[in-house]
């Protein structure tokens, strides 16, 4: 599969955050993204169209980022696909507490395109979803 | 370049005035919960947590938009109003607020002023927050992304 032919799903209760990230990400070769202000907005974008890389902010509510990640690896039909946690959050405790969750990445704010380009492009191969 | 400029390149500015409203609106939310919290510092000192929370998030934003002023103090705010809500002593949620009011006030003027200088008058508030944030026990641990990356492997 092509960078191209990747739909990107970006959750952030931030509108700032969601904007900067979706043209973060197609400034760098991504085509489809879809956004989601919560995780309840989310999970039907999860039945429209397949999505091959999820983008999570850990801090939302009423649902958070692992609320979704938990979600998201019960999910038949997404039970492998790469998740990244996007966050500002370095409290140790916090951030053991999603990788220990099952991320498969976590970006710390402030990020850069390339940071993040680097970071989904080496998620995406590590996962056989691009080649 | 500075990182505030890479970070704001691409971003026209009716964008970064959307944004700005967008971290208005937090710094009022905030503002909010900490007069309910001094209206009642015993029994609604638990709601410095949701102060905390719009602090992160207040923070979090202002990082990626370049910004790092202002999530400087909204980072010791955060730590702050985390140190409040567990804080045994009534005289101790009493100062917590009242710097956290300092910090309140000194985020919503840097978010309409965030162009200016760094005064003198700013980096004495920092300095005294961060003085009574290390009086309460200091900042949780905190990781940065090279930890993160050896966790991460470790896991792998």
């Amino acid at each position: 599969m092509l960078i191209t032919d990747i739909n990107v799903l970006v959750v952030d209760d931030v509108n700032a955050m969601r904007v900067n990230i979706r043209e973060l990400l197609k400034g760098v070769g991504f085509r489809t993204v879809k956004v989601a202000s919560s995780v309840d907005e989310a999970k039907p974008l999860l039945e429209a169209d397949p999505v091959h890389l999820v983008l999570a902010d850990l801090h939302m509510e009423p649902l958070n980022g692992l609320d979704f990640l938990q979600y998201v690896r019960a999910h038949p039909a997404y039970k492998t696909v790469p998740f990244v946690m996007v966050t500002a959050e370095n409290a140790k405790e916090n951030v053991i507490a999603a990788i220990t969750a099952g991320v498969d990445d976590y970006i710390m704010k402030p990020f850069t395109a390339v940071q993040l380009q680097n970071k989904v492009y080496a998620v995406l191969q590590r996962k056989k979803v691009i080649g | 370049m500075t990182s505030s400029s890479q970070s704001n390149a691409g971003q026209n500015n009716s964008q970064i005035e959307i944004f700005i409203q967008e971290l208005e609106g937090f710094a009022v939310k905030a503002e909010s919960t900490l007069k309910r919290v001094e209206e009642d510092l015993d029994g609604n000192k638990g709601l410095l947590s949701e102060f905390s929370e719009s602090m992160f998030t207040i923070r979090g934003t202002a990082l990626q938009l370049g910004f790092p002023r202002i999530a400087e103090i909204a980072e010791l705010g955060e730590e702050l109003a985390l140190k409040g809500q567990t804080a045994t002593h009534r005289a101790h949620v009493r100062r917590c607020v009242a710097a956290l009011w300092d910090a309140q006030t000194t985020v919503k003027y840097l978010i309409v002023h965030r162009d200016s200088e760094t005064s003198e008058e700013q980096q004495i508030l920092m300095n005294r927050l961060q003085a009574m944030l290390n009086a309460f026990g200091g900042a949780r641990p905190k990781v940065g992304q090279d930890e993160i990356e050896a966790l991460l492997r470790s896991r792998n």
